[in-house]
């Protein structure tokens, strides 16, 4: 069974949880993510023409995490009894356009190009019926779409920015199909070469070739054509520039008026004790040793994160005590879990564990581009129910431009955690990164150790972790 | 005159959520003496409080939620300590005008609970020096008596934390504190740490030592009126006998 979306260059994957986002508030500011108005590609051609090794190609050549490859062949639909029959008779037609669920292809892509996260079926060409499971894609700023009818429908079309037709002699699809079948769909000779003559060929001539009408570019001999694969190479690198430019000038329009502003309520800034002071001096001092880094490191964090635990919501409860009496307590509403920003959050975990031993934990992997500065979501793995839990700790050592901070809440919003369910924790943050963070996101809270310079490196992670 | 002061009841929760967004739940009685600071009535004590009084906490629980207080309270307690200006060049090349501890501090647990509270002040305070005091009520007469001290030789020259999660009547407490006095530690550099303490406790402490600073987790209503003539009083409505709780239940 073919893979629907390809591990290693899906940008972020996970299992579950509703993909809706929150309502918005009038007045806010407003940040779309890059994947936001994701580039969608298509491309079509007959069976056998070397789609999928086209596309793989494409990804192969760009190496970036962000580019996403969606199989059409994942939006099959389920048989019925009757047609299921005629399948493993190798009787039914797979290759006309009515096989296919295009409705849901296009909710599906309508979803991703708003920035959401979409459920992709799992189709089973062992049992010809949809399995329970989807996998989910997340966050690619380029989405290849491959299929015999990726260039089929017309509402499909309206969504993708480049459209290719792959082009190959009859005698090779054949082959190749015959080869692929066997091996990768369980079917014998016979009936792969019932079926190609029955309703392939014929379908090819009614449905599939009448595509590159549509298409921007059609690419014969597939991956061995270097001129067309750089052509498509260079466009999406273009497409990919273009959204970087278009995010970092949003991040900037987002600093007008903070300066003069003060901070959110939401904000707490740690008070500023001898102890604290103390402490602070101690991890800033180049010349501390790195145990008593460390030390003193953790040791603050769990003060952090015992400050970030008044934000969670609590109710009233009545506590019996040993002498026989009844106080009246408090307790906490629910689940409070946390998600670490890799790599600075990692040095919070231990504070959070001090508090929290067996808090769920996410983590996501936001790295600035070494070029331009522009935040990037590399990874990303969240608790499955987080979209339930009362609380979400979003954990950071520092925050100076709050780039990384803003893409990772849109990451939980998307996920469906509420964003004043949501509550900041990092050892120090610039003025600036935090009106811009409570600008977009006002319910939201955030604890900060100590407020510094807007542009600062990050050089608490290289301390704690002395690499 | 009773034993029993009024509940304080009132909502808790971050200042930028409105009265009606806040849980109400019972918070510290107050006390009026400038030597005795009561941690921030934040929602998170109140709640971990909360997990340590109820009878039915199991205990791994009832160690970790009182460790957690115990930590809050040493880091409120440590801010007492003397400090002096000191400035640091950063790892990115800026100079930092922070500042530096001053003096030697010891810790001094008040046996057996007092020493559930070590734990809590070695996370704030690596490799501190830590010594015991064993106050056991007489058999005979009711009131404490001291059955044993081993204590750091120069504690003279230390700022002293000393250690008991529970402040009844303050008999113990105040015991300890002779001990500390007598060893030539002057009462100005002594800490109590205390994680709950019933006003008639606080009323004695900190009129015996005018100087000396406590700081205590919450101050509850009272204790209990039916106390047995040669037993402890309880603290109420309490959390039962941290020691045993901590050690053995």
């Amino acid at each position: 069974m073919p893979a629907s979306v390809t591990a290693e260059s899906a940008a972020v994957l996970n299992g579950t949880a509703a993909p809706e986002s929150n309502g918005t508030i009038a007045k806010r500011a407003h940040y779309a993510p890059p994947w936001a108005d994701v580039s969608i590609i298509g491309i079509a051609g007959s069976s056998g023409s070397g789609k999928s090794t086209l596309s793989h190609a494409i990804v192969n050549k760009l190496n970036l995490p962000w580019v996403v490859i969606l199989s059409i062949d994942s939006f099959y639909k389920s048989l019925d009894e009757e047609s299921s029959r005629k399948a493993f008779r190798n009787e039914y037609d797979f290759d006309a356009p009515d096989a296919l669920d295009f409705d849901v292809l296009v909710e599906r892509l309508r979803d991703l190009k708003a920035g959401k996260r979409a459920e992709i079926p799992v189709y089973s060409f062992e049992k010809h019926a949809r399995t329970d499971r989807t996998t989910s894609i997340y966050s690619p700023h380029v989405l290849i779409v491959e299929g015999i009818f990726a260039l089929y429908d017309p509402r499909v079309l309206e969504l993708m920015d480049m459209k290719i037709f792959c082009e190959a002699d009859a005698d090779t699809c054949l082959s190749r199909r015959i080869l692929r079948d066997q091996r990768d769909r369980g079917r014998d000779i016979e009936g792969i070469i019932k079926q190609w003559f029955a309703y392939v060929k014929p379908n090819f001539e009614k449905f599939v070739d009448p595509q590159r009408k549509v298409a921007d570019i059609i690419v014969p001999r597939g991956v061995e054509n270097q001129v067309a694969m750089s052509m498509v190479v260079q466009f999406i690198k273009e497409k990919l520039l273009e959204k970087s430019t278009h995010h970092r000038a949003a991040l900037t329009r987002l600093e007008i008026g903070a300066q003069s502003e003060p901070l959110s309520e939401k904000v707490t800034v740690m008070n500023q004790t001898s102890q604290m002071k103390g402490m602070n001096t101690i991890i800033h001092d180049i010349d501390t040793p790195s145990e008593n880094f460390i030390f003193y490191f953790d040791r603050l964090s769990a003060l952090l994160v015992e400050q970030a635990l008044n934000n969670i919501p609590f109710i009233p409860a009545d506590i019996p005590t040993s002498q026989g009496r009844t106080y009246a307590g408090l307790r906490p509403k629910g689940e409070v879990s946390a998600v670490i920003v890799l790599r600075g959050g990692a040095a919070l975990e231990v504070g959070l564990h001090r508090c929290i031993t067996d808090c769920k934990t996410g983590r996501m992997l936001i790295q600035s581009n070494v070029r331009t500065g522009e935040p990037e979501l590399h990874y990303l793995v969240l608790p499955p129910d987080i979209d339930k839990h009362e609380a979400v700790l979003l954990l950071d050592a520092q925050m100076s431009s709050g780039g990384s901070a803003l893409m990772a809440v849109q990451v939980l919003v998307d996920h469906g955690v509420k964003a004043e369910r949501i509550v900041l924790v990092t050892y120090s943050a610039g003025r600036m990164g935090l009106h811009r963070l409570t600008k977009v996101f006002p319910e939201m809270a955030a604890v900060v150790g100590q407020v510094v310079h807007d542009i600062e490196e990050r050089w608490v992670e290289k301390r704690y972790f002395r690499c | 005159m009773s034993d029993v002061k009024p509940t304080v009841t009132q909502c808790v929760g971050p200042v930028y959520r409105s009265e009606d967004q806040k849980p109400t739940a019972v918070v510290s009685t107050g006390v009026e003496f400038d030597t005795v600071t009561i941690l921030p009535q934040t929602p998170q004590l109140i709640a971990l409080l909360s997990i340590i009084r109820n009878k039915n906490t199991q205990r791994g629980d009832f160690i970790f939620y009182s460790n957690r207080i115990i930590r809050l309270l040493v880091e409120e307690g440590l801010n007492h300590l003397p400090t002096v200006e000191h400035t640091v060049t950063t790892p990115v090349g800026r100079p930092y005008g922070g500042l530096a501890f001053q003096g030697k501090i010891c810790g001094v647990s008040i046996m057996r609970a007092g020493e559930a509270m070590e734990q809590g002040l070695r996370e704030c305070c690596r490799s501190v020096r830590i010594g015991k005091i064993l106050i056991q009520r007489d058999e005979e007469s009711a009131q404490p008596k001291l059955f044993y001290d081993k204590l750091p030789e120069d504690i003279a020259d230390r700022w002293v934390l000393l250690l008991d999660p529970m402040l009844a009547t303050g008999g113990s407490a105040i015991m300890a504190v002779d001990v500390l006095l007598s060893r030539g530690v002057p009462e100005e550099r002594i800490l109590f740490l205390n994680v709950l303490a019933s006003p008639q406790g606080i009323q004695n402490f900190a009129t015996k030592f005018p100087k000396l600073r406590l700081v205590t987790a919450f101050v509850d209503q009272g204790l209990d009126e039916k106390k047995l003539t040669n037993a402890l009083s309880y603290i109420i409505p309490g959390l039962g006998d941290f020691g045993d709780r901590y050690y053995t239940m």
